[in-house]
């Protein structure tokens, strides 16, 4: 009797064995990046109420660290396990296009949700097809200490680097407080040589005719105009905080939150940050400056959500999105996150005719994004480099960057 | 009695009742996992390294040893190279002298050695990661407890930005790769003195040995076992010791800090090249090899003498 309970003990979990019943939920996993101002409570409130919404359907909302999200795809694709949905920096589209990960989103998608958004935030339209769908659309501000430049009789913010560095110089009080935050340690994105470098006319890449990428050109005139500029504020005019080498940008906003420095480059979405940890001094905004005598070609970030090839249940990830897409969470999510929307619908609400979107939506004339090509992660990282080889003495702008260009001009044809 | 035996009828058992066979049979469980997530991933990296891959590990095209010319060619790969091996040198030779010591020190008996010994303890038990993490906030140079408190005591006014510098970044890894790995030596070095007999040293004390002396005739030479197996596995894992450094500067500023084994993670999976990837860790292999072949020869030939 004993062996027959045995037996059929072992004969039940045998199909344990074989997957999940049937029966059983879709599972969809979506890395969500983590956003600063993006509280937990959000993404978990998303999570509970589309399953509780879609009983049959098991969404798994996965938070991931903005600076560890790309290694953190490229382990989980290498692993043959990616999630179903991930956002992503639409700057990697390229190579994950490349890799063949890549599932075409529209065609999963209602009209009504594609239609509602903004025609300008679909960078992930290539060549026709929509990889990814918008999520959000950063564009770049300078934030200042106002009280501090009301102080020193200055009236706004700078519109030219040349005026920045005049009024940084003249708010500039060491050790305490920093007339402009600079970063200079490695990081996911290259934003802050970018302000300088569109700010200067330049550009990362000649543009052919085709609108392909041609050969690196960070090392010409502008690049290197924009670099010194750069090594300048940090070495010449001592006019930042030191040890830059040592900050990336999040410490940076950490230090302008904390009331060391006057003038910080940075997204738009510092003032809900500054908002939401409730600090007592005066600040305002303006648009990141130009050289002088230069057009202004801010930078703007697109982010997207990417549907990945080997999703299982690619109409239940497309149900989450749609569910996602909907204005109240999108409300929510633009809110916290601080950038201007990407829906139509929402682009509408009241909350969004308040001045600094206003200023937000007008910065994006004119500017420019990230190149989209495969080996970008390996060219953000070389010209990190030669930006921290010129902080630190152990090249001039022009070496660091003429080395950087022919390396990444190399990896290009490899 | 033999005949006894011999004349038995021979009873047919169940193959896996044989004392021997049931012990394979056990271990093959074990075997099959050594074999799936120890020995096929080395020689995959073996074959990678000879290939050209795709942007996510796939073999694509057999180059022979092209990884390898590509890699020697490259400046970067030398110093990295270099800096791993001045890097486990210094931490395993400070890991030894300092867990020696409190090996010796915790050895003597004194009020609150209990609760010395388990304050020692204490960096190991926490988790590597959350101890980088603790380490990276201490080294901040506007918010950090190391900065503060050598300002408010006046110990330095103006002190550095430990992780800004090439050097001073350097060295605060490396501070921290010892002060992590001590631990483990001082215990297994404790283990060791514990397993000498005293009555060698009542009797060098009989003779008039002088403490130096005790030292370096008994002690020494009585625990040269465990120091060599302790030296050899800390070389292994400082050689290889990712955490740390991934966590305080990701190999920055500039590369400066960059070990063998952080380039490796770089070239896989930030620019996913994964043929020089598997390139460098089969060096890195190399070097280890050598090192413990180097190691083994040094302990059975001191075991003959």
């Amino acid at each position: 009797m004993k062996k027959i309970g045995l037996i059929a003990m072992t004969l039940s979990l045998i199909p344990l064995l074989f997957g999940t019943p049937v029966g059983a939920k879709k599972e969809v996993s979506f890395f969500l990046a983590l956003y600063d101002g993006l509280r937990p409570e959000y993404y978990q409130d998303l999570n509970r109420a589309f399953n509780e919404a879609n009983p049959d359907i098991d969404l798994k909302v996965i938070p991931v660290d903005w600076n560890k999200l790309h290694d953190k795809l490229v382990v989980a694709i290498a692993g043959g396990r990616p999630p179903d949905l991930s956002v992503i920096g639409t700057r990697w589209l390229l190579e994950f296009l490349d890799i063949g990960v890549v599932e075409p989103i529209e065609k999963h998608l209602s009209k009504e949700l594609i239609d509602n958004i903004e025609p300008g935030a679909m960078e992930a339209r290539i060549n026709n097809v929509l990889y990814a769908l918008p999520v959000a659309a950063g564009p770049r501000f300078l934030y200042y200490r106002s009280d501090i430049f009301k102080k020193h009789g200055i009236a706004g913010p700078p519109d030219t680097f040349e005026e920045m560095l005049t009024y940084a110089q003249k708010i500039n009080n060491p050790p305490n407080f920093y007339g402009v935050g600079m970063s200079g340690k490695k990081y996911v994105e290259l934003t802050e040589f970018a302000y300088y470098l569109l700010g200067n006319d330049g550009y990362f890449f000649e543009i052919n005719p085709d609108g392909s990428y041609g050969k690196c050109r960070v090392n010409d005139e502008a690049g290197v105009g924009a670099l010194t500029f750069m090594n300048d504020l940090v070495n010449k005019y001592k006019v930042t905080q030191s040890g830059v080498t040592a900050y990336t940008r999040d410490e940076v906003q950490d230090l302008f939150v904390s009331g060391k420095l006057g003038i910080i480059l940075i997204g738009a979405y510092t003032d809900v940050i500054l908002k939401q940890r409730g600090v007592t001094f005066k600040w305002d905004y303006g648009l990141i400056p130009r050289f002088a005598g230069k057009d202004r070609h801010p930078l703007m970030i697109t982010d997207s959500i990417m549907m990945f090839e080997a999703s299982k249940n690619k109409e239940a990830a497309a149900k989450f999105l749609e569910f996602f897409y909907q204005d109240e969470w999108r409300l929510g999510f633009d809110k916290q996150v601080g950038f201007p929307p990407v829906l139509k619908s929402v682009g509408k609400m009241p909350y969004f005719q308040a001045p600094i979107y206003k200023v937000m939506v007008n910065s994006m004339s004119g500017a420019k994004g990230w190149p989209l090509i495969p080996q970008w992660a390996e060219c953000n990282d070389i010209i990190w480099d030669a930006i921290g080889a010129t902080f630190l003495g152990q090249k001039t702008p022009k070496e660091a960057l003429d080395e950087a260009a022919a390396r990444i001009d190399e990896i290009r044809e490899e | 009695m033999d005949k006894n035996l011999a004349s038995r009828p021979k009873v047919k058992v169940a193959f896996w009742i044989t004392e021997s066979t049931l012990a394979y049979l056990l271990l093959l469980p074990a075997i099959a996992v050594l074999i799936a997530f120890m020995l096929y991933p080395i020689v995959y990296v073996f074959l990678t390294s000879l290939y050209k891959t795709n942007r996510i590990g796939n073999l694509v095209k057999f180059i022979e040893t092209d990884n390898f010319k590509t890699l020697f060619s490259r400046r970067e790969f030398w110093e990295v190279t270099i800096r791993s091996v001045i890097w486990t040198v210094l931490a395993v030779s400070a890991k030894t002298l300092v867990g020696l010591t409190i090996a010796l020190l915790l050895n003597v008996d004194f009020k609150g050695r209990k609760l010395a010994r388990t304050l020692v303890i204490l960096p190991w038990a926490s988790s590597v990661p959350i101890s980088a993490m603790l380490w990276q906030w201490t080294y901040n140079y506007d918010f950090g407890l190391l900065n503060y408190t050598l300002k408010i005591t006046g110990l330095w006014k103006h002190p550095p930005h430990w992780l800004g510098y090439p050097l001073s970044a350097f060295f605060a890894n490396l501070y921290v790769d010892i002060w992590i790995g001590i631990p483990f030596m001082a215990l297994v070095f404790l283990a060791g003195l514990q397993s000498v007999p005293p009555n060698l040293y009542e009797a060098a004390e009989a003779d008039g040995a002088s403490l130096w002396q005790k030292f370096y005739h008994i002690t020494l030479p009585l625990l040269k076992p465990v120091l060599l197996i302790a030296t050899l596995l800390s070389c292994l894992w400082t050689f290889n010791d990712f955490n740390v450094i991934y966590i305080l500067t990701k190999g920055g500023p500039v590369n400066s800090t960059d070990i063998l084994i952080t380039f490796i993670y770089k070239y896989a999976f930030s620019f996913l090249k994964f043929g020089p990837a598997a390139a460098m860790a089969v060096v890195a292999f190399a070097i280890l090899l050598i090192l413990s072949l180097l190691y083994a020869w040094f302990y059975f030939k001191s075991e003959r003498y």
